[in-house]
């Protein structure tokens, strides 16, 4: 194993792309519950 | 490897909180570090398991025989119902998202979890919902509401459309503890996805976070139906919808439906992260690589495809139409495909391997013969044919709690004995695990081993007395009930010497045969589980 320092920017990206990501996921939840009052029997 | 180093406290990249290091309650209240996370969701998790298993004690005390002894059918069922979604929802859920907020970060070479401030408000959603959950029973002492939710943790129309306040309480409850599981799922899979140290692919990772990864994204696909299910139940109780009311052109089964879509997944959201783990402990144990790495992954997204279209065999007695008991039966069979796959792999991964019995050890392979028998008569049950008999009788009992206690909760003990000693820093008394593992499972199957033969008899579940006939084995089953939560104070206290410091030293590798970037750090791991960055080869 090699070992560095995380960079600032580096890690600044993963986690920007996380909150993206996290956005969406959380968009398809919304999505899920609103779509469970269209369901017709 | 070489080791990384990390400095405690030390001020990096990754140190979101500024330099800020509050102490006492405020530390833990405003924390998000994973670590720190973690020990809530398990902390809080061992309190509600104690809350959780007082309330099946008081049922098993008013079962040990015919009559009734002890309270009326009325409290016996609000017991029963908020039992289950206490152990589900407050013990086996955060107990596996404690698991994860441990160990992901260590296992996959990231700093913490992605999203740290969520990952705060996800824990503190729960004491909240908890609290919502088991208040009814105080109220009502006091003359407020008739009690906690009395329906089961089903919730089944039209019977929680009549209920008290305590299904209303139950469903906010259910809606906070649902916000609460999506806000750590979505946390875990961008962790996942985001954080892993360069060289990780997502072939090289370790399977507990496979098994975890495939349970955050049950979760998201599946708790929003439950929420949109017990709202829409909510709207029939006080609001004037007819979504369950036939009376209203409605149908109750279109809950059992949406209920199940939830329900069955999470039968899997409590036992993948358990089996992600099982692999890591065996291979440990056994002094060999885990066998069969890419059939148990595969084996993971098969089971977690499968668990998401077999819901309605849970109510294969309702009245469905013949071509839909045939494929939910057939289906439900299906899974036991991915999970031989599975089996084989643990039994493999033990072959011929440099065996030792350390108590995680004990649990993982206990785990698998208890699992196993309720693998076995999960089959039984998929059967349309044999389940007309079998349906809500102790047969069921038996064989989800040989699934969720022997599968999920002596599971999460054998993660508890394994990491306890990385997360202290201190090593468990050993003595105390082996007397816990043997009360526990002689105990276990004095318990619920009668109740296979209760439900074969015909007795129902659910129900506070009983028939002459079947005294005898709930004599039994009561006896074990009481050995069996007596000895879970043996777990509890040798936690608690390990979180008080007592005990010896415990090295970074904690056992000789573990392997995977988590043991590569100090027992306990520093502040900043990773501010140097692992590259893995």
């Amino acid at each position: 194993m090699n070992a560095q320092l995380f960079s600032s920017e580096e890690l600044e990206r993963r986690r920007a792309a996380s909150r993206r990501l996290g956005w969406a996921l959380g968009a398809v939840v919304l999505a899920l519950y609103l779509l469970g009052f269209f369901i017709q029997r | 490897m070489d080791t990384a180093t990390t400095t405690a406290h030390g001020h990096t990249a990754g140190d979101h909180g500024g330099g800020y290091h509050p102490t006492g309650i405020l530390r833990w209240l405003t924390t998000t570090n994973h670590k720190d996370i973690g020990t809530m969701y398990l902390t809080f998790a061992l309190i509600m398991f104690f809350v959780g298993g007082a309330m099946i004690l008081a049922v098993r005390a008013e079962l040990f025989q015919p009559g009734l002894q002890l309270m009326q059918p009325e409290l016996f069922n609000q017991l029963i119902g908020v039992h289950a979604l206490v152990m589900i929802f407050a013990a086996l859920m955060p107990a596996a998202t404690g698991f994860a907020n441990w160990q992901i970060p260590l296992m996959i070479g990231a700093p913490d979890m992605a999203l740290p401030r969520l990952n705060n408000w996800g824990f503190w959603l729960l004491p909240p919902a908890a609290i919502l959950l088991t208040l009814p029973f105080a109220l009502a002492l006091f003359g407020i509401g008739d009690g906690a939710i009395a329906t089961g943790w089903t919730f089944y129309a039209p019977l929680s459309v009549q209920g008290g306040i305590g299904v209303d309480f139950a469903i906010f409850a259910v809606h906070i503890l649902g916000i609460s599981s999506i806000l750590g799922s979505i946390n875990i899979i961008v962790t996942i996805f985001n954080l892993r140290a360069p060289g990780m692919t997502l072939m090289k990772l370790p399977l507990f976070c496979w098994g975890w990864l495939i349970t955050a994204f049950l979760l998201i696909a599946t708790i929003p139906v439950l929420a949109g299910a017990v709202t829409m139940l909510l709207a029939d109780r006080h609001f004037g919808t007819h979504f369950f009311n036939a009376a209203g052109g409605g149908d109750p089964i279109l809950f059992q439906h949406l209920f199940w879509f939830f329900g069955h997944p999470e039968v899997y959201i409590l036992l993948l992260p358990v089996w992600g783990l099982m692999p890591h402990v065996l291979a440990t144990f056994s002094r060999k690589p885990v066998y069969g790495y890419k059939g148990q992954v595969y084996g993971f997204v098969g089971i977690g495809v499968l668990s998401v279209v077999v819901w309605a065999h849970h109510f294969l007695t309702a009245g469905l139409p013949v071509p839909a008991l045939l494929y939910f039966m057939y289906s439900t069979m299906a899974i036991s495909l991915p999970l031989a796959v599975l089996f084989f792999c643990w039994i493999a991964t033990m072959w011929r391997g440099a065996m030792t019995f350390e108590t995680p050890m004990l649990f993982a392979v206990g785990f698998i013969v208890l699992f196993g028998i309720a693998g076995l008569t999960g089959l039984v049950l998929a059967d349309v044919a044999a389940d007309a008999q079998y349906h809500h009788s102790y047969f069921v009992v038996a064989h989800f709690h040989y699934a969720l206690f022997a599968g999920g909760i002596m599971g999460v003990m054998t993660g508890v004995y394994y990491w306890l000693p990385k997360w202290t820093g201190r090593m468990y008394s050993e003595t105390l695990g082996q007397w816990h593992f043997w009360l526990t499972v002689l105990s276990f199957n004095l318990t619920f081993m009668p109740q296979f033969f209760l439900g074969l008899a015909g007795m129902p579940r659910r129900i506070p007395d009983y028939a002459l006939q079947f005294a005898e084995f709930n004599a039994i089953s009561t006896v074990g009930a009481f050995i069996l939560g007596i000895s879970q104070l043996l777990f509890a206290w040798n936690i608690i010497q390990c979180a008080r410091g007592h005990g010896p030293q415990a090295a970074g590798r904690v056992w000789e045969g573990a392997e995977g970037l988590e043991w590569e750090l100090s027992s306990p791991p520093p502040h900043h589980s990773w501010a140097v960055q692992p590259q893995v080869k």
